[in-house]
This record gives C-alpha cells, structure tokens and sequence, in this order.
C-alpha cells in the first residue's frame, strides 16, 4: 500500500538537516508517511529518532530541509502551530497535569467556554464520547489524572491527541512505561486509529510492538537513515542486523 | 585562561572546564579590584572615617563573623540548597550562650555556654537538613520558617532584654579573648575567619565531602544514582552553616561581651549576597569558599559605606545671611536592606544572564575583532531548579483511601476554624462570643484574606512569593509619606501607593518570568527592597494623623455612607449592618468573590491550575505559562498594596512594624486550605478557610486565660513561633499524604517506570 503512486503522503521530509552546536544530529534526513499507515523508527541511542519527530512537531527547528504536509510545505515554530496542521505528538511522559482532571487535561489550553466561564457540561460530555471511541475506559471524566495507572494516563494522552481530529499521531517510546497489559490495549488502539485513517509514527526500542501493529520500518543510524523495510517482507532479525551494522549494500527502498 | 577569541566546541569539555576555572580565578581578582576601589570611594566620601586604618580592621573585623557564616553557607548553595535561618541562628546562640552564662540567668562557665549554644546551632542545622531532605520541604519554606521560629525563640527566651556580662567575670577569660585585639593590632576574628575559611576550603576544594557536594549541587540525581548519599551530604552542609552560624555568634557576643535580641537580624542577606557575588551560583554545583569569604568582605564594605553615609554641604539661610553647614547624608534605619536585596537579585542574575552567555567574552572578541565564541543556549538548568519542587507533583499518585477526604481539602480548614472557636468560646466564654471580638477577628482576618486571595493564584502556580508583608508596608509607607510629607489629597496618595505596590510585584513577575530566576529568590529580594525602601520613605518612624478621608477605607461603612451624605435611615436593616460592617471587610468579599469565581470558573483559573500542575504540558497546550505566573504575581502585590492601606487606615497611622511576618501567615493560610507548595492546587474558599484558621489561633494564642490562681497570656513571640510551627505542620501534611501515594505507587510494580519518567523527586 505504501507503493500506490496517486495517493498523496500525509508527511513528507525532505533531506533534514540538524546540528546541536558542533555534533550533527540529523544528516539529509528522508521520511515519508502515507495516511493511515503505521511507521516504526527505529534505532540506537542518539541515532536521532526522538530530534527528527520533534522536527516534526515544531518542538526543534530545522537547519536545512523541507517539511511538505498533504504535499503542501510548512514551517513552523513551535508545537501548537503543528497541531494546526494536523499533528499530534504524545510524549513519554504523556504531558499531562497530574492536578487537573481528565476532562480539563483532554481540553487543556482550549477549554470550552460559556460566556465567561468554563462550560463544564459540554467539556465532559465532550470528553466522554472521545473517551468512548476510543474504547478506553476510565471511571469518570471527574477523575484526577493523576489517579489513573500509567496505561489509562497514556489513554488520556492519546485521547486528548485525537480530539484535535489530527491526520498524524507521533507516539514517543509509548510502551516505555507501560505493563504488558497496557501495551496490548495501545497497540489494539493504534490499530483502531489506523482504521479511522490516521498515520502514526512510532518511536520504539522494542522490536516486537512495531512488528506487531507497523507497516513499514525505518531505521537511522548516527543522524542518518540507513534502511527500511516492509514488515511483512521483513524479519525483526534483519531490522536488529540494520541497526547494529547499516543496510549494507541493497539501501534500495531508502529513497 | 582560555584566549577570549578561540572558538570553543560546546562539547569539547577540556576547553570548558580550563576556561571556567580560569575565569573563576578572574571572577575572585575581580572582586578584589572591586574591593579596592570601593574603599577608595569610602575614603573619598568619607576620610575621617575610611581614611583610618583602624576603619580597615574594624571592617575586617565585622566581615570576617559574616564571612564564617558564608563558608558554611557555601557548602549549602553549592549543594542547590538555601538557608535562611542563619541570621536567627546566629542571634540565638549569643542569645543562649548570654543566657547561659549570665550571673543574673544561669552562669555557668564560658565553655558549658559554650556546649549550650552549640547544642542550639546543631539541633537547628539537623532540623533544617531533616526537614528538606527526609521530609522534602523546599529549602526556602523550611529554612524561612527556622528564621521565623529562632527568632522568635530568642525574644520569648530574652523576654527582649539585652545582656551585659559582669565585668569581672569577663576578664580574663579565653572564650572573651577571641572577640579582642590582639598584639598584632588586629581582631583575633580576623584569625578564627582565616582558619575556618582554610578549613572550608581545603574541605570543599580537596576532599571526599567536597567533592560529593558538587556533585550533589551539579546532578542530585546522578549523583544519587553514583551511590552518594545526597541526604547525607545536604544535612551535613545545613550542619555547617548552622554551626558557622552558632560560632559567628558566640564571636560577637565575645567581642560585646554580652547579647542584643537583635543580633544577628538580616544577616542572612548578606551572607547568601556574599556567597553569589562570591561567585556561586544559585543553581548548585559552583562556588568557593574563598570567593564567598571577598564576598563577604565586600558585602559588609558597602554595608558599611551605605551606613555610615557621606558628608554633604548645605546651604541654610539663617535670616539674610546664607550658611553653608557640613553634614551626614544617611540612609534611615532599616533602609540599608533595599540596597543589599538589590545587589542580592544583581548578583543572582550575572550567573545566568552574563556569565552562562559570556558576554565578557564576546564583547572582548568583539573588540578585538576575532569570532564570536559559542555561547549555550538558554540556561536549561535554571528552569529545572524551578521544577525540582514541581516534579513532586509531576510524578503522578495513587491514593484511594485517603483521597476521599483530601478531594475537599477546604473543608479541612473550615473544621479547624469551626473547633479553634470552640476552643476560644470553651476558653473565655465571657469574652470570646460577643460582638466586639467577633468583629475584631473578623478586621484581623481581613489583612491575612486579602493577600491570601492573591497567593491562591500564585502557589496555584507553582510561584511562591515571600515579599506580600514587605509590599504591604512599601504601599503603607509611600501612602503615609505622601499624605504627610508632601501634603497629596488622600485618593491620589492612595492611587500613587497602589501603583508602587504594583510595581513591586511587576519587578517580582519580570524577574521571575523574563529573567527567569525562581519565584522565591525573586522575591526574596524583593522582600528586602520593598521593606528598606519602605523604611526608607517614612524615615523608619511611625507616620500617623492622615486625612480623615482616607481613614475611611478602614472605618464602619456607615461612615462612608455618612461621608459622601447618604447616610441610610436609622431603625432599617441596611442601617444596622452599615453600623457593624466594616468597609474593608466589605473589600474583602468582592474581592474574594470575583477571584473566586475567576480561579475556580473561567479559563484563566484552570491556566493557573495548569501551570502549576505541569508548567511543560501546559506550554504544548499552547498556554503562555510566563504570562499566567506574571500576572498572578503582579495581583498578590495588588493585594498586598490594599492591605497595606487598608491597614494604615484602621490603625491610623504607618508603623515600620506594619506587616511583618504576615509572608508566613499568608503562605500558611493559603497551604492549610489546600494548596500545595509545589503547585496546582487550591482555591480561593480554602485560602479564606486558612486565613481564619490563622486569624483564630492567633487570637487564642494571645488570648488572656483566667486560671483558678490568676491569668495567663503568651507574649507574641511565641505565637509567631507557633504560627512558623503550624506552617511547617501544614507543609508537612500536604507532602506527606503526597508520599503517602508514591508509597503506594511504588509499590504497585506496573508503575514502576512512571517512577523513572519523573524520578526526580
């Protein structure tokens, strides 16, 4: 699916450049992701994986290189300008206020209001039909995030990415921190996402999840890409091999 | 040092470390060159008295107590740590050695005072160590509340008197010995200085235990993860400073052979000013003792030269003839803090803003035409300070049990109020119930709810701000001046006093925000400007006999009315609560009804919420979190400027005393009806709940009780030793119900990662 030439990609970068002083990050960096499709980036410590999604998502800014979104070239300078455009990054650490409940943290930053004051009725209902798509269940939208366990937080986090509607969803290490249970319950929730058309990338060290919900792995090594691989052709023996080694000679589906 | 113009790689740590260390070693030549022509101004503006070289030694002298508490102090900061108990720790060993060894209180010998005083400094430094370690309270909450406590201690015990040790019972004596000249013609301080500074630096510079408190002050984390016992190496630094306290005071009550209960106040001022301008910089891992001991000697220098004035000519006209008269130019008591806040805040501020951009360096490079050298982007690290108390509460919790109850926190503080009542009618049942007490709790309740309905929004924040009492008297103090001095109508005196007040929390906001300077050691500094500066406008006198008008505002509402001629009908109901209420009571609930419903109801309030909750979420989400806290910081100077002329014109008068200790108050009412030290929660209700809880234990605390053999009332210094105890108690609660859910989340093993993710606290 992601050979099919008409359709357009949903995020496309272009030759990504990116230095912290005198290291480089980030070397002619390309990446391109169709609608609905579920990419894994993969890759060592400090191969650039976490800076390039924060390209992304505005959070760092780009020495050199495009960002072409629906085929359209954006820039932008910080996180929200990037929501804007239909991107959703979820943090390791979810991002969330421990202090507030889940209803304001799904709203934060854009509570809906009634006249002066916040419309608490609207919020929750609002909250509890996103909640409801999604299948997660927490017991009440009145709930304090910080009462939740670290799964229903993360819950919380992605639920709060889709009610911006977005078209892609950066997930940063979401397994992390998360028990066995909780991973199932995620990856069964990206699928879902991938059946309502969104494209999700996917940070991860563990093989294993992108293999199990990925279409198409990417691989950088040292700020470069190095490899990709269609999971269905591929075996997570191989993808470890690209990253300890490089690809090799065959880079050719590294565009 | 490195050459100014060699381009240095960020990452290329060999570069680095040689050329901090080598501007480290600029930095203290500096001071010194700074030192000289300082004292080269003193002897310009001043020859009698700097032109003697005896002025050198006596200056020396004086330092060199301030300059062993800095060496202490210095293990302290380095560690990120902060203690401001010092100036009270050093008043209460005088105070206990003078006790101790006083023929008219217990006289024991100089070296079992000695013991008793020692005993005092190191339980203070262990309670301090404990309390922010073990127990997690933020350095400045438990070590500003130590100041509070001690000094109030050493009042209660001295009941305020001074001691003067008899004369033959001095003589002689070894212990004395050590405050005299010596055969050399200087101060045998200047020795003790010498050695403790030796001691301190070869520790700190040289050993295990220095370089554990590098580490600790550099990384906690790391360091803990290394295997350092940081709680070991905080304590003991908060053991040294205490103890370089408790000697700084056993030197002065050597030198005056006897104590003062006044010893030792605000020196916590210069000794933290001394250790920052010494170089060390208030984000940990950076300081030497022998930068901070020049500091110190430089901090007492201009100290000296603002209080010692300089001499001036004036022309008076005595008639036809025109006189020209020699005189002093001298700050006022008290005002000498503002400056002293002011190089405080300076001196905090080169270490981010000069040092970490190198703008020495690149304006050399500029002059010299060579490349520009690399600067670090925006200081991280002083942003992560901020959050070391956040991240408590960042960290997420599980609590089911207890959580029930703590949902409404406020209804907490209102039962408090509802037994501290009963207690006071159980108590008093003549006097306690009727209307007259009931309507002067509820006057002293107005002063405390103000500014406790404008901290809400601030430790909401996360923010904290220590200078609300100081705003109050700065707003006061500029309000009776202009009324009494330059004879301004009553409503454009108010207005200017307002606006004053204002811009001390716009200071308190930008240096917070802008500069990016934590909450509290903003308004640390700030609590010293506003106050010498308040000093400094009424002359540190009492101003009283304002215009009648403006007492109004804390008169019976009836005699507004009256004022502006619609004074209601007798026998009407509008008429008897006209007569009972009071106008500034009636300030009060608009006030706290709109803050209220702005906290609690509108999207600004949950931007407070959010802020304080997680300040990085709310960022992504788009809020201006600088904005929030500026603003928030900017209302409680408003509040506290209202107080303070509301409280000019209850007393009818401005008194230097006006507002003091109400930081603690205010703080404690705010945290006792549900707020957090560390951010995100409370509300208007509850700060109002608190502040009656504060209002009522300190009116049962001076309450006259009747026993069966007479009466019985505890002086005020005790009740401000009890209110720094309840805040404490309250911080405490709040904290550990919050450890009571890590308990729990920790022991929930699925969890366990979260704990890494803000593993911080």
């Amino acid at each position: 699916m992601t050979n099919a030439a008409d359709i357009k990609p949903a995020v496309e970068m272009r030759g990504i450049n990116k230095a912290f002083g005198a290291i480089q990050a980030l070397r002619d960096v390309n990446l391109r992701l169709m609608p609905g499709e579920i990419l894994g980036l993969v890759g060592d410590n400090s191969a650039g994986k976490s800076t390039l999604m924060k390209i992304l998502s505005g959070a760092y800014q780009r020495d050199s290189g495009q960002i072409l979104i629906d085929g359209e070239e954006v820039h932008y300078k910080s996180p929200h300008e990037s929501r804007d455009r239909g991107i959703e990054m979820i943090y390791q650490d979810f991002a969330l206020c421990g202090n507030l409940d889940v209803a304001a943290n799904m709203f934060l930053g854009r509570w809906p209001r009634k006249g002066l004051f916040i419309d608490r009725r609207r919020m929750e209902e609002d909250a509890e039909s996103v909640l409801g798509k999604l299948k997660v269940n927490v017991n009440s939208v009145r709930q304090r995030v910080e009462s939740l366990s670290g799964g229903r937080q993360q819950s919380v986090a992605i639920a709060r990415a889709i009610s911006f509607d977005p078209k892609v969803i950066i997930l940063d290490e979401p397994t992390a921190n998360l028990s066995v249970m909780a991973t199932q319950q995620l990856l069964h929730t990206m699928a879902e996402l991938k059946s309502h058309g969104v494209a999700q990338v996917i940070i991860s060290h563990r093989l294993q999840d992108i293999f199990e919900v990925g279409d198409r792995v990417m691989v950088l090594k040292r700020g470069t890409g190095v490899g990709e691989r269609l999971v269905k052709d591929s075996s997570e023996d191989e993808v470890l091999r690209i990253i300890v080694q490089g690809d090799g000679p065959d880079e050719a589906l590294s565009a | 040092m490195a050459e100014a113009g060699v381009t240095q790689l960020p990452g290329a740590d060999g570069g680095r470390v040689g050329a901090v260390a080598g501007f480290v070693r600029t930095w203290e030549f500096g001071l010194l060159v700074f030192m000289a022509l300082m004292y080269l101004a003193g002897v310009w503006i001043n020859p009698k008295f700097f032109g003697d070289s005896s002025a050198l030694f006596s200056i020396l002298r004086d330092a060199s107590r301030f300059g062993v508490i800095a060496v202490g102090m210095t293990f302290v900061i380095v560690n990120k740590d902060l203690d401001l108990s010092v100036g009270s720790t050093m008043g209460l060993s005088a105070a206990m050695f003078a006790l101790a060894f006083d023929r008219g209180f217990y006289d024991f010998d100089a070296w079992q005072a000695v013991l008793v005083a020692i005993v005092f400094g190191t339980g203070i430094g262990l309670i301090n160590g404990l309390l922010v370690t073990i127990l997690r309270v933020p350095a400045f909450i438990a070590t500003l509340t130590m100041l509070f406590i001690g000094r109030g201690l050493i009042l209660g015990l001295t009941q305020g008197r001074n001691v003067a040790f008899d004369a033959d019972k001095v003589n002689g004596g070894l212990f004395f010995a050590m405050g005299q000249t010596n055969a050399l013609g200087f101060n045998n301080q200047i020795l003790i200085l010498a050695f403790v500074a030796t001691l301190g630096g070869v520790i700190l510079a040289r050993t295990r235990w220095g370089y554990e408190t590098y580490a600790t002050g550099g990384n906690l984390q790391a360091a803990r993860y290394a295997g350092i016992n940081t709680h070991v190496v905080r304590i003991r630094a908060f053991l040294f400073s205490s103890w370089a306290a408790t000697l700084a005071g056993l030197m002065l009550a050597a030198q005056d052979t006897g104590a003062t209960s006044q010893a030792g106040v605000g020196a916590e001022l210069i000794v933290i000013a001394s250790v920052i301008v010494g170089g060390a910089s208030i984000l940990g891992g950076r300081g030497r003792v022998i930068g901070s001991v020049l500091g110190a000697i430089l901090l007492v220098l201009i100290d000296r030269v603002l209080r010692e004035g300089f001499p001036i000519t004036r022309l008076v006209k005595i008639g036809e003839r025109e006189i020209e008269i020699l005189s002093m130019a001298r700050l006022p008591p008290g005002a000498v803090p503002a400056f002293l806040g002011i190089i405080l805040v300076a001196a905090v501020l080169i270490e981010p803003w000069i040092l970490r951009r190198k703008l020495i360096h690149r304006l050399i490079a500029r002059f010299r035409g060579r490349p520009m050298p690399l600067v670090e982007v925006d200081s991280v690290a002083i942003e992560a300070m901020q959050t070391t108390g956040t991240a408590l509460s960042a960290t997420e919790f599980h609590a089911r049990g207890i959580k029930k109850l703590f949902t409404y926190r406020e209804s907490a503080a209102v039962a408090f109020v509802i037994v501290l009542w009963l207690i006071g009618f159980f108590l008093r049942p003549d006097f306690w119930g009727n209307l007259d007490n009931s309507f002067n709790l509820l006057l002293a309740f107005t002063e405390i709810g103000i500014m406790a309905v404008g901290m809400a929004f601030v430790i909401g924040n996360g923010d904290i701000d220590l200078s609300v009492g100081a705003v109050l008297a700065l707003a006061g103090s500029t309000a009776a001046f202009l009324m009494k001095k330059a004879d301004m109508a009553p409503l454009l005196a108010a207005l200017l006093a307002f606006s004053v007040g204002t811009m001390a929390g716009v200071v308190n906001g930008f240096l917070s925000t802008k500069a990016k300077l934590p909450a509290f050691v903003a308004t640390l500094g700030m609590f010293y400007m506003a106050r010498g500066f308040g000093a400094w406008f009424s002359g540190g006198r009492q101003l009283s006999q304002f215009p009648p008008q403006f007492n109004l505002i804390g008169r019976k509402f009836y005699e507004v009315l009256d004022y502006w001629g619609v004074p209601p009908a007798p026998d009407t109901v509008f008429y008897a609560v006209s007569r009972a209420v009071s106008t500034q009571t009636l300030i009060l609930l608009v006030l706290a009804v709109i803050a209220g419903i702005v906290l609690a109801k509108t999207a600004a309030g949950y931007m407070v919420m959010a802020t304080g909750g997680n300040r990085r979420a709310a960022e992504y989400a788009g809020i201006n979190t600088d904005r929030v806290r500026f603003l928030s910081l900017v209302f409680v100077a408003m509040c506290a400027s209202l107080a303070g002329l509301i409280n000019i014109a209850w007393f009818r008068s401005f008194g230097p005393q006006a507002g003091q200790f109400r930081e603690l108050d205010v703080i404690a009412s705010v945290i006792i009806g549900g707020g957090s030290i560390f951010g995100g929660f409370g509300s208007v209700l509850g700060a109002l709940a608190g502040a009656a809880v504060i209002t009522l234990l300190r009116a049962l605390l001076s309450l006259q009780v009747i026993t069966k053999t007479g009466s019985f009332v505890m002086p005020q210094h005790w009740v401000n030793v009890a209110i720094g105890l309840v805040l404490i108690i309250a911080v405490l609660t709040d904290i550990w119900f919050r450890q009571e859910r890590i308990h729990k989340r920790l022991s929930f093993r699925g969890r366990a990662a979260l704990t890494a993710s803000g593993g911080a606290s």
